[in-house]
């Protein structure tokens, strides 16, 4: 079976490197409060929202976004290996926004783990 | 529209732009401008949904469930004055005056009608509900009133730029035609946000 | 290029050229219509020095009451108005306009390499608007004698008309909305010039780590306005309108209010501590004579802090009875957001320690704020813990946080902002010694005032209380908070005494007393109208420790390149890559920014005092205004 691989410009990956991570794990966020909110209010019981199921899928998402954009930054670094972060655009901007993100990526990782693991877990309504 | 020929510089990383690359600086403005009142939107749909997943009833006894056909088309009928906003942008930016002021002119007329039919839905709507009487009242009047500002916002602008283009093309006044272009759009966006939220109380 | 070269007689000329295109009226007039960045913030600095000057005044009536138990110095309803007042005019009035509206004005263009602002008019706009907010708040509450005394954060229902009647609130309510606009319109002002008006050459990522700290600032403000804004408009239709957002007995949730309001609350914050940062990376190259190490993870830091900062707001809703699973969101983020600035701690001090410093006022203000940042900080991380922060809440800990991070945190680098940046904008030096001495009395001022508070919140203390009882413990910890106080308020003196003094009596400084590494030291003390005679091009972050480039710019100022001295000009460049893009004529002196302003703030003086028909005549009045704003148009640029 052929595989067909896109052909993402550096310039893409740079970006995306950059606010792949942030982006995704603002989705989840946002989605994932809005869900309790939604699941545990006095409007929401009628809606049969299953807390757990969308907490799941939003979590696996975000996970995947995040370590997709951690390779995207990896990849534009090593691609950028030769020049210096403060070197001529475009390549060295790259070079700079790619060890930036490949940090950056890790503490989305963090957060996303954090948030999603809680709230497969936690029992749905219950008060803090 | 390029740099003048006392800037001939060969910078360290090659030669540099010629004619303009970059977004105007006016358009960048209108651009975070729009990103900001669309946070304000933002804000008040979360609002919208807040109110409605915390109240057990929603619309509250007594308030009738808006009407789907009038304000679903009125939408539409906005958001297609993206098509003429779009002729007036690039027309600008191609120097062809006759054509703008035309895009401007017919879109100005649809909205200007949007506007005013809104206005007395608005009135009727008040008519059988009023903000006074329920959080569901309060923020439906409230989202309806935030849009109408914006597009009421969005004809004084037309106004203006018709009045500037009665007078010729400069590169000032095409800027400003594509800003005022990108504003509608996020307002013709906004007019079909706005009904979806109105009009999801029927789901 | 260096200041002190000589210039060939051609180079001068042009050099006259750019003082007598650039140049603005004297006196009073010039100060009006000034549309120049420095002007304005120069302005911006001297009315937030006098708003400081209010909430300091507030500060110590409160702390004065609070030295004893059961003390008579302040009512109960006095004691409220003023907590709120301070909290109020310290944040909206002091703190973010000193730091965006003086520092960030006067230093983004001059870091840039660019001769102002992207938009010179809206700026002047912005500091006229800033003044109108407040004098409509403070005339206000002078006028009528009634000021909100429903803390700075107002929370409902104690916001809404059956709890506080009268005009109070409402002046609140409409005057930080008045205020907003100012902040959004300079927000929206340095994003632009951040991304269109570098030199050529200074790509994203040769861009110094303040501007990196006002970019995230600017986008903070943008996106976090809107919510209070909201959250405001909400409360006067309630008030004023009887509409139903926050009462449950209609519908509504006075946790709406609460969510909305530290939607913004929480990013201010962030506002309030990130040109601090910026400050802080500014000052700590100069001293210790390196580059900061881990240049991009800084960079980065600084984008990051702003962007979680708005993930973690209901961490100030832990105690309001949210499903854990709601809260769980904000405690992982509340946790994770500590570590951009950890980033930035490490390599602040390990610039230091690798570099050769050289601990002159500034540098020991920061090492002020390092301290106070790192404390503030772990209490703010033991604050993420659900359990710990349920236990804390309203206590005297809070309060310790807040003050150790706004004061410690934000305000130590204003100072050392003020020292290090003095010769640049006075071409005079101050005096070190005196400045050293004033930085330990202040250091030692606020840990008195703030440390005790953390001991005394542990111990039961609650906020927003007008008095204690005595026998509980916590006598002799208020009482030396108000003795720090006292003492803090002396240290605040000597820096400003030091100030004013040295700007008639100090040494001449040069343009580059400290070796500075970026561009506002290639340029005079004070900088010229024009701030460069040649837009300068660049390398490397570290622009004025680039001698080869200054010396290219030295020769194209004699070759006549990128000199700009035909008309009012400077530069636009690409986002990214900060290639040249076109010249750009921009405005000079204007009397429309601050006629639109007034015709704004007379739309508000008379909300408030609900005279819809005359608010809306002003409203015409400020779109005409708006009108004639835009009526003349900039030259068409010549065809290649």
């Amino acid at each position: 079976m052929r595989l067909w691989r896109p052909r993402l410009s550096a310039e893409f990956l740079q970006w995306f490197g950059l606010g792949g991570a942030a982006l995704v794990w603002a989705a989840q966020h946002v989605i994932g409060f809005g869900a309790t909110i939604a699941r545990c209010g006095a409007g929401g019981a009628r809606f049969g929202i299953d807390l757990h199921t969308w907490e799941l899928a939003t979590f696996t998402t975000a996970l995947l976004f995040v370590v997709a954009a951690e390779a995207a930054a990896v990849v534009t670094v090593l691609r950028t290996r030769g020049v210096a972060y403060d070197g001529p655009p475009p390549e060295g901007r790259r070079h700079f926004f790619a060890l930036a993100a490949l940090v950056g990526n890790l503490l989305f990782l963090v957060v996303v783990l954090l948030s999603g693991l809680s709230t497969i877990t936690f029992d749905p309504c219950r008060q803090a | 529209m390029s740099t003048p020929s006392n800037t001939v510089l060969q910078s360290p990383t090659g030669p540099v732009a010629t004619g303009r690359v970059a977004k105007p600086n006016g358009l960048w403005g209108m651009l975070l401008f729009v990103a900001t009142e669309a946070t304000l939107f933002g804000t008040i749909f979360g609002t919208y949904y807040y109110l409605r997943f915390t109240n057990a009833e929603w619309p509250p006894a007594g308030v009738p469930l808006p009407s789907v056909a009038v304000p679903l088309l009125l939408a539409f009928v906005l958001a297609a004055t993206s098509a003429p906003m779009a002729v007036l942008s690039r027309a600008a930016q191609a120097g062809e005056l006759a054509r703008a002021r035309a895009a401007l002119v017919a879109a100005m007329v649809v909205q200007a009608g949007f506007f005013a039919m809104q206005v007395n839905l608005f009135e009727d709507d008040l008519a059988k509900f009023q903000p006074q009487g329920s959080s569901y009242g309060s923020i439906y009047f409230t989202m309806l009133g935030a849009h109408q500002a914006h597009v009421a916002v969005g004809l004084l602008l037309d106004v203006w730029l018709l009045g500037k283009l009665a007078r010729g093309l400069t590169s000032y006044r095409v800027v400003a035609a594509q800003s005022i272009a990108f504003y509608w759009h996020f307002v013709n966006l906004l007019a079909l946000l706005v009904v979806g939220a109105q009009l999801s109380v029927r789901v | 290029m260096a200041v002190d070269v000589e210039l060939s007689p051609p180079a001068i000329a042009r050099i006259r050229r750019l003082e007598r295109i650039w140049e603005e009226p004297r006196g009073v007039l010039g100060w009006l219509t000034t549309t120049d960045h420095k002007r304005i913030g120069l302005l911006y600095f001297f009315t937030t020095l006098a708003f400081f000057g209010a909430g300091g005044i507030e500060a110590m009536l409160i702390r004065t009451q609070l030295a004893v138990p059961n003390a008579k110095v302040l009512d109960p309803n006095a004691y409220d108005e003023l907590f709120t007042l301070h909290g109020v005019t310290m944040i909206f009035f002091f703190i973010i306009p000193m730091t965006v509206g003086a520092f960030g004005n006067y230093l983004v263009p001059l870091m840039l390499g660019a001769r102002d602002m992207a938009f010179p008019r809206l700026n002047a706009f912005s500091y006229w608007l800033f003044l109108g907010s407040g004098v409509l708040l403070y005339g206000g509450f002078a006028a009528s004698s009634q000021a909100p005394a429903c803390g700075w954060f107002c929370y409902a229902p104690l916001n809404t008309a059956g709890y506080s009647p009268g005009h109070g609130v409402d002046f609140y309510a409409l005057g930080l909305i008045f205020n907003g606009i100012s902040s959004t319109v300079a927000a929206i002002n340095f994003i632009v010039t951040i991304f269109k008006l570098r030199a050529p050459g200074m790509s994203l990522n040769r861009l110094p780590l303040f501007n990196y700290a006002m970019l995230a600032v600017s986008f903070s403000l943008l996106f976090a306005l809107p919510p209070l804004t909201i959250d405001l408009v909400f409360l006067e239709l309630q008030r004023k309108l009887g509409f139903h957002f926050f009462d449950v007995a209609h519908g509504g949730d006075p946790l709406l209010w609460q969510h909305l309001f530290w939607l913004f609350g929480h990013p201010e914050v962030y506002i309030i501590v990130l040109p601090a940062f910026g400050i802080a990376t500014s000052i700590i190259p100069t001293f210790a004579k390196r580059r900061m190490l881990a240049f991009p993870l800084v960079a980065l830091a600084e984008l990051l802090v702003a962007f979680i900062g708005f993930g973690v707001w209901a961490h100030h809703m832990f105690a309001t009875g949210l499903a854990t699973t709601t809260l769980v969101f904000f405690a992982a983020a509340s946790m994770m957001v500590v570590v951009p600035s950890t980033i930035q701690i490490f390599a602040w001090l390990f610039t230091v320690v690798t570099g050769r410093p050289e601990f002159r006022a500034p540098l020991l203000f920061i090492g002020g704020f390092i301290v106070f940042f790192v404390i503030g900080g772990i209490t703010g991380i033991m604050f993420a813990a659900i359990p710990f922060d349920q236990q804390t809440t309203d206590t005297y800990f809070v309060v310790a946080h807040f003050h150790f991070i706004i004061f410690g945190a934000a305000v130590f680098p204003l100072f050392g902002g003020m020292y290090y940046w003095f010769p640049k904008v006075t071409g005079r030096m101050y005096h070190e010694r005196w400045a050293q001495a004033s930085f330990w009395v202040t250091f030692v001022g606020t840990a008195l005032t703030f440390f005790p508070m953390h001991i005394v919140g542990l111990l039961g203390m609650p906020r927003r209380v007008y008095t204690y009882p005595s026998g509980v413990g916590w006598d002799s910890y208020n009482l030396s908070e108000t003795v720090g106080a006292y003492i803090l308020t002396g240290g605040l003196l000597m820096i400003f005494a030091n100030l004013a003094w040295s700007r008639f009596r100090g040494p001449v400084a040069g343009a580059d007393p400290f070796h500075g590494g970026t561009l506002e030291w290639t340029t005079t003390s004070p900088p010229p109208p024009y701030n460069f005679p040649v837009i300068p091009e660049v390398t490397s972050p570290y622009p004025n420790w680039d001698p080869p480039d200054r010396e290219r710019d030295r020769r194209r100022l004699e070759r006549g390149q990128l000199v700009l001295d035909a008309g009012h000009e400077t530069t636009a460049s690409t986002v990214r890559d900060g290639l040249l893009d076109e010249i750009l004529e921009m405005p000079s002196e204007s009397w429309w920014p601050l006629v639109t302003a007034a015709c704004i703030t007379a739309i508000f003086a008379f909300l408030l005092t609900s005279h819809f028909a005359i608010a809306g005549i002003f409203a015409l009045t400020a779109a005409l205004a708006v009108v004639g704003w835009h009526w003349r148009e900039p030259e068409e640029p010549e065809p290649a």
